[in-house]
């Protein structure tokens, strides 16, 4: 009887520690997962403001001239002639600095270069950008850096009327997303979810350009 | 009388049993429970770390691509310059760890982050040099091809790209503390965590 009440109470104590020691290591790599996907969109953040704000680096009016190309992260080529130069910039600084765990994104690809756009307001209706000629679609992030008029004048970004109402400002943005997929790290055997996460930035041209 | 004895002798064994069992399990127990909370802390003090380095880069690399020493200037500051401008706010995040700055010095005396400043590729490299616990701020500068006139007589044009700006990367790379014990992490030292974080840009062009 004794016996039998201390084998129940052993046997008690080995459940309850089979119980808790996989919980607290699913709380473990969850919370882990946590931090890296802040880190990660941090440095996405990052990549895309840089990307933005290198637009303006470029000479103004500058188009890549045949032959130039970008610095794809999936490892593809990405052509640039016939673009602004400051379309590569973008493209070079974003890919520059997002360099770290590359392994765990899975990248939404998108146009590179779009052109133009209206944010709108009460007057105007909004006018969303559309891709720019030649641009390639399959990169990891995209810059609207503006449109190119007769004589080759490259207006920089879209106008955004919320900043100075009513005709707005010209502002360049970038934009990425990817899925952080944990599946080939340790951490896969207690993270199930798959975050999707975004970037967005803009950048005014610099004063003496505006 | 026998159950007199017995109830006297049947509480004391019961009492040993249960205080080894918990002894036991306390032992049992107890490194796990650190191992959590070492774990938890470590992840914790990580993210804080990574996400000061990776806005203290940004930052480093805005000050580098846009402040060079003149106005029509293309080269960027002084690499000390530039870590002495992003230390302040990496210091209030990495606890125990030395920021230095990774500079090859030329022959004016100067840390000029041009083609012959090498970063370390690797947090080992930056151990090997500086010792553990120690991350350094390394500013390089990619020129592009030079601009070459073809010889004449040659239609030859001049290199894709030669009239770009040159690029800036700044970046933090070493071990940073933390609180895992010698043998368990990946560093030489112990209580150490790898870090590489960069961050790239072209140098602004005062150009029309």
């Amino acid at each position: 009887m004794r016996r039998s009440r201390r084998r129940g109470d052993d046997a008690q104590a080995v459940l309850e520690t089979a119980l808790v020691i996989p919980i607290l290591l699913f709380l473990i790599c969850n919370f882990i997962a946590v931090m890296v996907q802040v880190t990660v969109q941090q440095q996405l953040n990052s990549a895309t403001a840089l990307a933005a704000q290198s637009r303006f680096q470029a000479p103004e009016n500058a188009v890549d001239a045949a032959g130039m190309h970008c610095c794809g992260a999936s490892g593809a080529t990405l052509g640039t002639a016939g673009l602004p130069t400051g379309c590569r910039y973008a493209a070079e600084s974003f890919y520059g600095t997002m360099t770290t765990y590359i392994g765990l994104l899975h990248w939404q690809t998108a146009t590179l270069c779009t052109s133009g756009g209206d944010s709108g307001n009460a007057t105007t209706r909004p006018v969303p950008p559309i891709a720019y000629p030649g641009s390639p679609a399959n990169a990891e992030v995209s810059c609207d850096i503006g449109s190119r008029k007769a004589g080759g004048v490259v207006v920089p970004g879209y106008v955004d009327r919320t900043l100075n109402p009513p005709s707005g400002l010209d502002v360049v943005t970038c934009s990425a997303s990817a899925s952080l997929d944990f599946a080939n790290t340790p951490l896969a055997w207690g993270v199930f979810w798959t975050p999707t996460l975004h970037a967005h930035s803009e950048a005014l041209p610099p004063p003496f350009r505006q | 009388m026998g159950g007199e004895f017995e109830g006297v002798v049947r509480p004391r064994r019961t009492s040993r049993h249960t205080r080894g069992q918990a002894i036991v399990e306390f032992a049992v127990v107890l490194p796990l429970f650190l191992f959590c909370l070492i774990g938890a802390l470590d992840a914790g003090l990580w993210a804080v770390q990574t996400s000061a380095e990776v806005s203290a880069v940004e930052q480093g690399a805005r000050i580098a691509s846009s402040a060079g020493s003149t106005p029509l200037s293309e080269t960027a500051p002084d690499a000390r310059a530039v870590t002495a401008a992003i230390s302040g706010r990496l210091r209030t995040s990495m606890f125990g760890t030395v920021i230095k700055s990774w500079c090859t010095i030329d022959s004016t005396g100067g840390c000029a982050p041009d083609s012959t400043q090498h970063c370390p590729s690797t947090p080992a490299e930056v151990q090997a040099a500086d010792g553990p616990r120690v991350v350094v701020v390394c500013v390089s500068e990619a020129d592009p091809p030079a601009c070459t006139a073809p010889p004449p007589g040659q239609a030859a044009q001049y290199p894709p790209g030669c009239d770009d700006s040159p690029m800036i990367t700044v970046r933090v790379i070493g071990f940073v503390a933390s609180l895992v014990p010698p043998g368990f992490g990946p560093g030489a030292g112990g209580f150490e965590l790898p870090t590489n974080i960069s961050a790239t840009t072209h140098t602004l062009r005062f150009a029309p």
